[in-house]
């Protein structure tokens, strides 16, 4: 195992993120905010801060920066400020002050007086639920409400009326933002023609493309760069405001800019993850068998409908054998901040309603909750041919039911002096998927090699996990291995999302190294090179004749008069999507001390047992898991963006919106059971940068009741939750 | 921000001499700059003024510009303040806020921190969103039809609960007022907080001797377990002679519009046996009066269970 190859950079300051560069003769931008939810602008008053010192520039909907609508096949449209007076949404960019320096910026921004024509709002996700509409396909396509019936079943209602056991209750999770701890932010740079934008992103050549499109720019002429990226999640995938603000005015200008969200204007000038309430109904024969699945879910989302969280389809639609279940996904517009993916998008506030009605099942059948579902495990999703393709997650629950000390659990928890303490499991999964990744492999003259490709390292790991693929497929050390990452200009090496990188970057490497050692072997047997004519072989770095001569690829290299040899390799996903069902799977134990009089929740232990195919380096994979974790800590307790009836956020910066801090997290215990799944991928690895996240608000909430018998159906629990 | 005039007064006279708003520690007042919510044309940097030094001989005294940190582990403070101190803020913010500024600090409404909101703090007559807003933050007790924003201060609960004092020196000279007395409820007039004169400086901070405050604490309820102000907080300490109580001081934080002192539930302590029984009757009374509001009726159940918690915690092992 070796150390994550951007740690030291990271602790020590010296990894430049986006808003870290500086240019000469670099100006600085402030986003200007809207402070109605719907409504449009009648005037915006900017004398005051055109007039204030160091003003460059003032933009608005009434003097804007012009800027087309980018559209993606992965991401759909990305809106892009300042291009029409209409407000959708409390806080929504609205203005651009630019000025000599970063305060003169800020302190002019303050001067924008603006009228709006007000018109009323709904932000109200119970208001809302009434007018709700059938979100879109899901991601796979399939309708929003869909329906598996056993033969002869004709309803959903049906096989629930005919099951001897029902449970059924409505659960809601909270609108969240990512709040990264870099802001959302850019340097623009334009010369001789092109444009370099330095941001934080999962993809540069995404925003590359993105930035093309809304500038009106050729592609080759736009190059983003995002060597180190300050967390993502989700929220950085599509090119942010700063970003197009900053390249726009730096175009106008004809200087520099550098623009950065603060802390408070990311909560609604990015994107959030939306609220969710989901209504479950599960049937069982008396001995816990599945029968009846049904998960009914509201997502929020924006006025013109957005990104809709997917929660019964990333669970209920996979998770559990049952030879009936029925799903549907509604939208509710609202004049709410944009949504977008965020960690396990559809799974984590999903789990939280599925993972929970299953304990409720096994505390209304007095059943072990992971008997229950031992024996509801299933070995395709339900009504699909396509078995799992690969899966252990009843040896996840074995092995974490020892380790935790499960079988110490009883019906009613226990008292440690004015604790009371409970234990909580839960089922997680996140797909495995795949995107299409090329990456490029460089053989050089000195003996090392690069591995490089446009994707991004948001924290994951991916970087680390470059150089261990590129040396194992090179047969090489690791130390001999530069990777490369962010910067457009490399292969498109697609969105670092979805828990696909290792495997996606991964399955290229592994098409690309063979490829440049066959270039490598070429070079070395052509005419006029050390081993013309020569049948050869490559291992540990070397080129091999059969007479027992051998060379180092550097040695062929300069011997040839080469600086380099390289190879680009592509992969996507293929023919294995019609042969299996891919997933990662996990067993999530928490314990939890609630206080007898004061009713604070509190975590005390933590494990995550999971099955993600072969784990490349655990230290930068037990990272992922726990930050996941922590994350799940963080919906089940603290976190949740609450949008007051104007529509502001009543908790919009980081005194109110809360995170749990190290006095609220204790040990995180991780452990992997390593099965490689070839079957997914050459690389035998399938993602984990999601799945930490998935079980634990469930795992949580089934702690509390454990220990109090008080069973919360919405997240964040709080105090008053658990009072009488 | 709006630019200003920054000063750096090197004794009390000059800094009474030049009106402006004192700076100390900055924590709260640099924070509502950046925000808009305060926009002074002259700061006064007070840092190098001689308001220092802690002294735990009969009693304590504390200078004004000491800081949270270097207070909260001397080792002559009662338990009480120093726990409600290491229970304030993160060590960054303690080892930089002054112990006057702490009980200057402004109230965390969110609707007094937002200058696009109106708030009858901030803007006098402008309304208060919270009453009908996001109110589960506020306070139950001392409220008006005006604000309902809740004192933030932790160390200021602990300091009412044992009659702490502060000196004031001002232009016509030096007075020392009741810390309990300085603070006001909102009323009508909830842009002012205090009984602080223009150009008025904390000097000191005056804790009267009081032998058995050695048995004290501060329990704080709240959202997470560091870094988050308080739901509800208790101060007490008491003096339990063969398993009665003889005395006993309780004050009470996040649920008011000032730090709580808590009267009735002293009254009815005082001689009762140190029971759980008996704590749970005297703090009974101690949500007498709430006016919860939508979100925060669970204060008024709360608080009482807060003090119990306390008095519990402060006393065990020598319970009847």
């Amino acid at each position: 195992m070796i150390s994550r190859l951007d740690g030291p950079n990271k602790v020590t300051g010296r990894a430049r993120y986006g808003a870290d560069n500086n240019v000469p003769g670099m100006v600085f931008g402030h986003v200007v905010l809207s402070t109605i939810a719907h409504g449009r602008i009648t005037a915006m008053d900017v004398a005051a801060a055109r007039n204030a010192p160091g003003v460059i520039a003032v933009y608005t909907p009434f003097a804007p920066l012009r800027l087309r609508t980018p559209v993606s096949p992965f991401l759909g449209a990305t809106w892009v400020p300042l291009q029409n007076t209409d407000v959708a949404h409390y806080g929504q960019p609205i203005g651009f002050v630019v000025a000599e320096t970063y305060e003169q910026a800020r302190d002019a921004a303050m001067l924008v007086g603006v009228s709006y024509d007000e018109r009323p709002a709904l932000t109200s996700m119970r208001d809302g639920l009434a007018t709700a509409q059938d979100a879109p396909p899901a991601m796979d396509g399939a309708p929003p409400s869909l329906a598996v019936l056993a033969p002869g079943v004709e309803s959903i209602e049906d096989a629930l009326a005919a099951s001897p056991v029902v449970v059924e209750a409505t659960y809601t999770t909270a609108t969240q933002n990512h709040a990264a701890m870099e802001p959302h932010s850019a340097v623009a740079v334009w010369e001789s023609g092109g444009l370099t934008v330095h941001s934080g992103n999962q993809g540069s050549d995404l925003v590359a493309a993105a930035l093309a499109d809304a500038l009106g720019l050729d592609l080759a002429r736009v190059h983003v760069v995002n060597p180190f990226v300050g967390g993502a999640f989700g929220g950085k995938g599509a090119a942010s405001t700063p970003a197009f603000l900053a390249a726009a005015a730096a175009r106008d200008l004809g200087r520099p800019v550098k623009a950065a969200l603060t802390r408070e204007q990311v909560f609604t000038a990015t994107a959030t993850r939306p609220a969710t309430v989901q209504r479950l109904s599960i049937g069982a024969d008396e001995d816990g068998t599945l029968i009846a699945l049904r998960h009914d879910s509201w997502s929020s989302t924006t006025a013109t409908p957005g990104f809709v969280e997917p929660t019964s389809h990333g669970t209920s639609r996979e998770w559990y054998a049952t030879p009936n279940v029925a799903i549907s996904q509604k939208m509710v517009p609202l004049h709410v901040p944009p949504t977008t993916f965020m960690r396990a998008p559809g799974e984590a506030p999903g789990s939280f309603a599925l993972e929970s009605a299953i304990d409720e099942l096994a505390v209304a059948l007095d059943v072990d909750p992971i008997e229950l579902r031992r024996r509801n495990s299933s070995v395709a999703p339900p009504g699909k041919d396509l078995q799992w393709s690969s899966k252990h997650l009843d040896e996840c629950f074995r092995l974490g039911a020892t380790r935790f000390g499960w079988a110490e659990r009883t019906r009613r928890g226990r008292a440690d002096g004015d604790w009371l303490v409970g234990l909580g499991t839960a089922t997680a999964m996140f797909p495995a998927l795949r995107f299409p990744a090329s990456v490029r492999v460089t053989l050089r003259d000195d003996d090392t090699a690069e591995v490089a490709t446009s994707g991004a390292d948001p924290g994951t790991g991916l970087l680390t996990v470059l150089a261990l693929i590129g040396a194992e497929s090179l047969d090489i050390s690791p130390e001999r291995v530069t990777p490369r990452l962010g910067d457009s200009a490399l292969p498109p090496g697609g969105m670092s999302g979805g828990s696909t990188a290792t495997a996606s970057a991964g399955s290229a490497i592994m098409i690309a190294a063979p490829q440049a050692i066959d270039e490598l072997l070429a070079l070395a047997s052509g005419p006029g090179a050390p081993f013309e004519g020569a049948e050869l072989s490559y291992a540990d770095g070397r080129v091999l004749a059969a007479d027992g001569r051998r060379m180092t690829f550097g040695e062929v290299l300069r011997a040839t008069g080469r600086r380099s040899i390289a190879a680009v390799g592509s992969s996507a996903p293929g023919e294995e999507m019609t042969k299996h069902s891919f997933s990662s799977f996990g067993a999530q134990f928490c314990e939890v001390r609630v206080h007898r009089w004061t009713r604070e929740v509190r975590v005390s232990r933590m494990l995550g047992v999971f099955d993600a195919g072969r784990i490349i380096n655990e230290q930068t994979a037990r990272s992922q898991i726990i930050g996941g974790m922590i994350w799940g800590v963080s919906a089940a307790l603290h976190e949740g963006l609450e949008i007051e009836e104007s529509g502001r956020p009543a908790n919009g910066d980081f005194a109110s919106y809360l995170l749990p801090v190290n006095a609220d997290i204790p040990d995180v215990d991780v452990a992997f059971v390593q099965y490689p799944d070839t079957l997914h991928n050459p690389v035998g690895a399938r993602g984990l940068g999601e799945i930490g996240v998935v079980g634990m608000a469930a795992a949580i909430a089934n702690a509390v009741h454990n220990a109090t018998g008080i069973r919360v159906r919405h997240i964040p629990i709080a105090i008053e939750d658990l009072l009488d | 921000m709006r630019p200003f005039e920054l000063t750096a007064p090197a004794t009390v006279d000059d800094a009474l001499a030049s009106p402006g708003t004192f700076l100390a520690g900055g924590t709260t007042l640099v924070d509502l700059m950046k925000l808009d919510v305060l926009t002074p044309h002259r700061v006064l940097d007070i840092n190098a003024l001689p308001l220092r030094g802690i002294d735990a001989g009969d009693g304590l005294r504390i200078g004004a510009l000491e800081r949270m940190s270097d207070v909260a582990a001397h080792p002559g403070v009662y338990p009480v303040i120093s726990r409600a101190l290491l229970q304030s803020a993160s060590q960054q913010l303690r080892n930089m806020a002054s112990i006057g500024g702490n009980l200057m600090q402004r109230t965390r409404c969110s609707y007094f921190r937002d200058v696009a909101t109106p708030c009858n703090k901030r803007v006098p007559g402008s309304g208060c969103p919270a009453i009908a807003g996001a109110n589960r933050m506020h306070a139950v007790l001392g409220t008006s039809d005006a604000c309902v924003a809740t004192h933030a201060s932790d160390l200021a609960v602990a300091l009412v609960a044992l009659d702490a004092r502060v000196r004031l020196v001002g232009a016509d000279g030096e007075r020392t007022v009741v810390l309990a007395d300085l603070y006001r409820t909102p009323g009508g007039t909830p842009e002012v907080d205090n009984d602080l004169r223009p150009g008025e400086l904390i000097s000191e901070i005056v804790v009267p001797r009081l032998d058995w405050a050695t048995r004290s604490t501060y329990v704080k309820v709240r959202d997470r377990q560091s870094y988050e102000f308080a739901l509800c907080s208790a101060a007490v300490a008491i003096d339990v002679r063969d398993g009665r109580v003889v005395d006993a001081r309780v004050a009470v934080g996040g649920v008011a519009t000032v730090p709580w002192r808590l009267p009735a539930v002293e009254a009815a302590l005082r001689g009762a046996p140190a029971t759980r029984a008996s704590f749970e009757d005297a703090a009974a009374v101690a949500a007498e009066g709430a006016r919860p509001l939508s979100a925060n009726a669970f204060k008024a159940s709360l608080l009482p269970r807060t003090v119990v918690r306390a008095l519990l915690e402060v006393t065990e092992g020598d319970r009847a």
